[in-house]
């Protein structure tokens, strides 16, 4: 699965990067950065914690490929 | 009762509170039962996403759905418990059926406060709230036809509203007893905020005492005469707990759920997000924002299966707004005392980066219209 951003959506709130730090983070622009591509099973359910708290439902979980 | 003796935690209140707490007691390793009831129909949504895309009409329910739980979470939703049996572990829902329970989660959340409450209506007059989307919708669809709107609390929801109503072109009046936005976000920004907010044509009103009466055409009648009739007239005087259903516990539910710093309200029960009151530096307080609710909900997960091994609660202190062309982000101390620094921009600029400091110590960090990542902010905000 990959984590997938709708950009036009994220207002950096920076909620999804608390909850998953390994995953996600804001660069210094503010900007959302997805730092793992391909994750496992067990990112996956993190990636999904992450999703959840979005206040704007900017984030989803895509089948990678 | 050690964790390992809970089988069945049921999650009362399906909201982000309850979702988020539902989701991290799976990710706690928690593999009993979770059963999670929701007043509601719907799933859980964004709140605050009401009153912008959906009040706008530019967003429907579907868009502003939060990632969806897996299927092992039971979820019955559109059910309200109407009692709880804390001795027997049992809870009463509305359609009759009984749940019996080993833990149990609180996380009802508030519902809007009206002007009946504060006993400031005439009996049938006809007062709006805005709390969920059954309200965002009814809203939005009397805003096609309403010219002129009037909304009795000018704090942030309040202020959130007129900026929505005014983008959908109605006429709007806000009143209150106290200076706009000054009590939430102090006097430099409020300011901003009330600048904005009269450039697109809002008209504030300050009066002490103020009454809703008129049950087809709504109108506020002020302490000193002044009468404002609205085609709507929008209450957005704060929020009461949803905590009737704890009637007859002996849970402390005065002023909200009344819990310790790990949110445990007394043996195998917890409480989360809106409803739920955790100590603060002035006594227990609830602060009903989304960062609130979701590192509550995550706090007391992980203290109803480890108990005092849990991490107690670190109040996150961040805090947005969208209104009127303004996005503000805030990290620490709300309202902030006195004047700013300017680490960014400067009087009049559009994209300001502000400090308020108490002597030499960062108190609070606000980003005006300009994206900061958060932990930048907060730093910002806090002693080195």
């Amino acid at each position: 699965m990959k984590i997938s951003v709708d950009r036009d959506r994220c207002e950096g709130y920076g909620v999804c990067a608390e909850v998953a730090p390994d995953l996600l983070h804001l660069d210094d622009d503010g900007e959302l950065v997805v730092d793992v591509e391909d994750l496992t099973p067990e990112q996956t359910e993190t990636a999904a914690s992450a999703a959840r708290v979005c206040p704007v439902a900017a984030l989803s979980l895509r089948d990678a490929g | 009762m050690p964790a390992d003796a809970l089988r069945h935690v049921a999650v009362v209140g399906a909201s982000l509170a309850g979702t988020v707490l539902a989701d991290a007691l799976r990710r706690n390793g928690f593999d009993g039962r979770i059963t999670l009831i929701g007043g509601e129909a719907s799933p859980a949504y964004s709140r605050p996403a009401l009153s912008k895309g959906v009040l706008t009409g530019k967003e429907q329910l579907d868009d502003i759905l939060l990632h969806p739980l897996g299927s092992d979470v039971e979820q019955r939703l559109g059910t309200h418990v109407v009692s709880v049996d804390l001795d027997a572990r049992r809870l009463v829902l509305d359609d009759g059926d009984e749940i019996a329970f080993d833990g149990l989660a609180i996380t009802t959340g508030a519902r809007a406060r009206r002007l009946a409450d504060l006993g400031a209506a005439e009996p049938g007059a006809r007062e709006t709230t805005f709390r969920d989307i059954l309200d965002a919708r009814r809203l939005g669809g009397e805003l096609d036809r309403a010219r002129r709107v009037v909304i009795v609390g000018a704090g942030i929801l309040g202020m959130e509203l007129a900026s929505a109503c005014v983008d959908r072109g109605a006429e709007v009046i806000l009143i209150d007893q106290q200076p706009p936005l000054r009590a939430q976000l102090g006097e430099f920004l409020a300011d901003l905020a009330v600048a904005a907010a009269l450039e697109r044509g809002v008209r504030f009103v300050q009066d002490a005492s103020v009454r809703i009466r008129g049950r087809e055409t709504p109108v506020v009648e002020l302490g000193d005469g002044r009468r404002f009739e609205g085609d709507v007239v929008i209450s957005a005087v704060g929020c009461l707990p949803n905590v009737e259903w704890l009637a007859g516990t002996h849970l402390d539910t005065a002023g909200g759920v009344r819990v310790d710093s790990r949110g445990r309200a007394g043996g195998n029960v917890v409480a989360a997000g809106d409803v739920a009151a955790y100590p603060s530096g002035s006594g227990h307080r609830r602060t009903p924002l989304w960062n609130s609710a979701m590192e509550q909900a995550r706090t007391a997960a992980a203290a109803l299966l480890r108990g005092d091994e849990a991490p107690p609660l670190i109040p996150p202190e961040y805090f947005w707004t969208e209104q009127f062309g303004l996005a503000i982000k805030a990290c620490g101390t709300l309202p902030p005392a006195g004047q700013p620094i300017y680490l960014e921009g400067g009087p009049g600029a559009s994209e300001l980066l502000l400090q308020w400091r108490s002597g030499d110590v960062p108190t609070t960090a606000v980003a005006v219209n300009t994206r900061v990542p958060v932990k930048k902010l907060r730093a910002l905000s806090r002693r080195a």
